[in-house]
């Protein structure tokens, strides 16, 4: 188990910010040394002139400053997997074709010698509810979405009222967490060797079936381990329906008059993993039981 | 000097003349064609000879198959085959081998006829006919010698250990997950891609594929052909492809032309812009020889694959529910379509599903409206699924359709039982409404993915019957006379070699295809098993044993 190199997926539809983050991610002092990125297309890339130190004489590995490489895929992810296997690198992002399903490429990060980590999926906050609706690529649009672990809202600006009403743990792409969080999602059953200098996230639903006293959500909330990363959500109480919005210590616990459409009651909790990659304070089980109760 | 070729039976293909008894060649291109008699001002004061040996024959224009893949065949045809549908194949008929027992007796023939210390690669594998497969019954055969066994889809194979070790895989190395059942020597999908990678040295190997080229040269002469169309050059590697066609399938021994067709999104990966390809794709032409001709023409991909259920259709979709597949984005599609709308190239697009059809109609539309053209030449390439109304909309937008009638033989039984139900999987090739709506429209086997014979492909297209036996849709039957439209004349105008071939009449090649039965006038159901006598490819003659 320890010998398999860990695999971040970046999905999403064209032009949901992949390629933006890529390079956020190239260029960030986070990434870990040894990080191999691979991307579908080089030229989509912005790499900065001052990164690069070395490139290979087929052209399809770029060598960085700081460490890290990058490669191009060109339409076969289990070779690119395979020719990696002949450097030294620790950890993998793969950047999944626009039009790809993440679970099938998550299938791919199983490639020997490979595990995959988290499928991380953009969303383009601006085309997201039209997409959806597209008799070409609506359904394939939705099973990105669904098939998330963590999902990042991109272009808020060009949307700022957005809102995506799912359970599932999202962050905006303007959060200065971003790339620590990225790097850090942590989503598959059996964890791989923790990074160093990144901490690990990973989340937790809770999905709500009966309505809930008001205090005992507050208390709850109150009291809330602090390695909750974030916690958000839809929660029907004996006073009605209320939206909560946790982030780190700052608590946000807003009366709403109804749900909006499509979304679904319960909390969706993000916690840090201590530093041998397990829940630490948090317990997924107290939660439910405590919310349940 | 000229020739006077001397038939039973001259099918022309010109309207004008459907029948001939005689054709008169010089220097590979036919001076006249009609009765001997009449041809008496060319003879008069020339060197001439009469070639009688087709005199009881009947010579069609030469077979074209507008749509296959030599450098997939140069991986395959190297292989042994152990295949449930017979296989002609000019080293010897593959006879069909439909039960477990059977394929594991072939198994042990092929180890006992090969030389000890050889991998064994074997493809045609189907666990509906030939059971369940695994390790223990590839070591049953040989233990020893390497046996790799690749399913008939090629998406998943088997090896023994001997095939493990010669690839270096370690069994205590490979985790669940992988989709890799190592106690088995199973490999599929993501596994697949893992032994692939592993087998590329004996697979891939220069000596391997140029043998590969080499029968691929003879399974094309056999299949009749005079002309084929390499529709996607550069799938794998360009120049290693263009390397090894100009050395094997260029030069006097070679019996037909190629028309090769770039593949579009490949032509301008590497961090260029769609825009780039078309003049990418014209600097191809440099590289133009005799018999291997690029011309203004491209290939484009919109949905999945037939064979593994990934082309994308409309309500009601897959009866399980499960979701196809895009090659492209719809925006990028349209991007790269739009680029060589504009540069007035002729576009191939690969379609297998209904929904596929319809996007890249929808695309074509918005191309006519913002630059109408006209003989335009873009082709639906497969063309699996599609809906009556659809017919009408390639009909108003001047498309034209290439399909793969093949899928309809050994696919349609499975897609109606688990894929997406009887009646869309028995209207798949839609082609007699094709016809009806005066479409042009051709037929290809995507060899391998179907045999490269054009007259098996016309036995399908004329029967419609299915490998169960069952005729699906027999209002979508052709006649025999539009079969054969289809695999010489509609298929010349698919890929742009009209002027020069795809019938016989004064001016063109003389290409011909030389029969031992009449394919207009014989029982329909013989149409696959008419003896092919010769091809003759720009005058000269080239017998098939």
């Amino acid at each position: 188990m320890s010998n398999v190199l860990p695999i971040t997926l970046i999905g999403g539809y064209l032009g949901s910010g992949k390629t933006t983050l890529v390079n956020r991610l190239l260029a960030d002092p986070a990434l870990p040394d040894g990080t191999a990125v691979l991307v579908n297309d080089f030229g989509d890339i912005n790499i900065d002139e001052s990164l690069i130190r070395s490139q290979s004489a087929d052209g399809t590995v770029i060598g960085l400053s700081n460490g890290c490489i990058c490669c191009s895929i060109r339409d076969d992810l289990s070779q690119a997997l395979d020719q990696l296997t002949q450097l030294s690198v620790k950890q993998v992002i793969v950047e999944a074709s626009g039009v790809a399903e993440p679970v099938r490429i998550w299938q791919h990060c199983h490639y020997p010698g490979f595990a995959p980590k988290a499928a991380v999926v953009l969303v383009d906050a601006s085309q997201i509810h039209q997409r959806l609706q597209d008799k070409y690529v609506g359904k394939l649009a939705q099973a990105q979405l669904d098939q998330a672990h963590l999902l990042v809202i991109s272009k808020t600006d060009l949307n700022p009222a957005f809102q995506l009403n799912r359970l599932q743990p999202s962050f905006s792409s303007n959060d200065p967490a971003l790339v620590a969080t990225v790097l850090g999602w942590q989503q598959s059953t059996q964890p791989a060797a923790p990074l160093p200098r990144t901490v690990q996230f990973g989340a937790h639903t809770w999905q709500q079936q009966q309505e809930l006293p008001l205090a005992v959500l507050e208390r709850f909330l109150r009291e809330m381990s602090d390695q909750v990363h974030r916690a958000k959500g839809w929660v029907k109480t004996d006073a009605g329906y209320y939206q909560v919005s946790a982030v780190g210590k700052e608590l946000s616990l807003e009366a709403v008059t109804g749900l909006p459409s499509g979304a679904q009651l319960g909390l969706v909790f993000i916690y840090r993993l201590d530093s041998d990659a397990h829940t630490g304070g948090f317990a997924p089980d107290q939660i439910t039981m405590t919310l349940s109760g | 000097m000229l020739t006077l070729f001397k038939a039973r039976s001259v099918i022309t293909m010109n309207p004008s003349m459907p029948r001939a008894s005689a054709v008169l060649v010089r220097d590979g291109m036919i001076l006249e064609v009609g009765e001997a008699e009449n041809m008496q001002p060319w003879l008069e004061g020339q060197e001439w000879e009469v070639n009688e040996d087709f005199a009881d024959a009947v010579i069609c224009p030469g077979f074209i198959d507008p749509h296959l893949h030599p450098s997939m065949a140069a991986v395959l045809l190297p292989m042994e085959f152990i295949t449930a549908m017979r296989w002609r194949l000019p080293w010897g008929d593959i006879e069909p081998v439909t039960t477990a027992a059977g394929f594991d007796q072939r198994m042990a023939e092929l180890h006992r006829s090969k030389e000890e210390s050889k991998p064994l690669f074997i493809w045609g594998y189907h666990q509906l006919w030939h059971g369940q497969m695994s390790k223990a019954r590839i070591e049953a055969v040989s233990s020893t010698r390497p046996m790799v066994v690749w399913h008939r889809s090629f998406h998943e194979l088997y090896m023994n250990d001997a095939a493990m070790a010669m690839a270096g895989i370690d069994p205590s190395q490979i985790r669940p997950g992988s989709q890799i059942d190592i106690d088995n020597g199973h490999f599929y999908e993501v596994g697949l891609g893992f032994a692939i990678n592993r087998l590329n040295p004996w697979i891939l190997a220069p000596e391997q594929y140029a043998v590969g080229l080499q029968r691929l040269k003879e399974v094309v002469h056999h299949g009749g052909h005079t002309t084929i169309g390499d529709l996607a050059t550069g799938l794998f590697n360009f120049d290693a492809e263009a390397k090894a066609l100009a050395e094997q399938l260029e030069g006097e021994d070679v019996p037909f032309r190629t028309r090769l067709v770039a593949h579009g999104t490949r032509l301008t990966q590497g961090g260029r812009k769609p825009e780039e390809g078309p003049e990418l794709a014209s600097a191809l032409l440099d590289r133009n020889s005799h018999r291997l001709q690029f011309g203004r023409h491209i290939k484009l991909f919109s949905d999945g694959a037939f064979f593994s259920q990934l082309a994308q259709m409309q309500e009601p979709g897959y009866i399980d529910g499960h979701h196809g597949e895009w090659l492209a984005a719809p925006e990028e599609l349209e991007r790269h379509i739009r680029t060589y709308w504009q540069a007035g190239f002729q576009i191939h697009v690969h379609v297998t599903g209904d929904l596929g059809l319809e996007l890249t109609l929808d695309i074509l539309q918005k191309m006519q409206d913002e630059k109408p053209r006209f003989n335009h030449g873009f082709t639906f390439e497969h063309f699996g699924f599609s809906t009556p109304e659809q017919i009408r909309r390639i009909k108003a937008l001047g498309a034209q359709v290439s399909a793969n009638v093949y899928y309809l033989h050994e696919l349609s039984d499975s897609y109606a039982k688990s894929g997406i139900g009887f009646e869309r999987a028995s209207q798949m090739a839609r082609l007699g409404s094709c016809f009806e709506a005066g479409i042009n429209t051709t037929l290809h086997s995507d060899f391998t993915m179907a045999p490269a014979e054009p007259l098996n492909s016309m036995w399908v297209a004329v029967n419609r019957r299915n490998h169960v036996d069952q005729v699906m849709a027999a209002e979508e039957c052709l006649t025999q006379q539009q079969a054969l439209e289809a695999i010489t004349i509609n298929a010349a105008h698919a890929i742009g070699l009209a002027d020069i071939t795809g019938s016989l009449r004064a001016g063109k090649r003389a290409d011909f295809t030389v029969l031992g039965q009449d394919p207009l006038t014989c029982d329909p159901m013989a149409l696959k098993d008419i003896e092919i006598r010769a091809t003759v490819f720009e005058g000269r003659v080239f017998p098939i044993e």
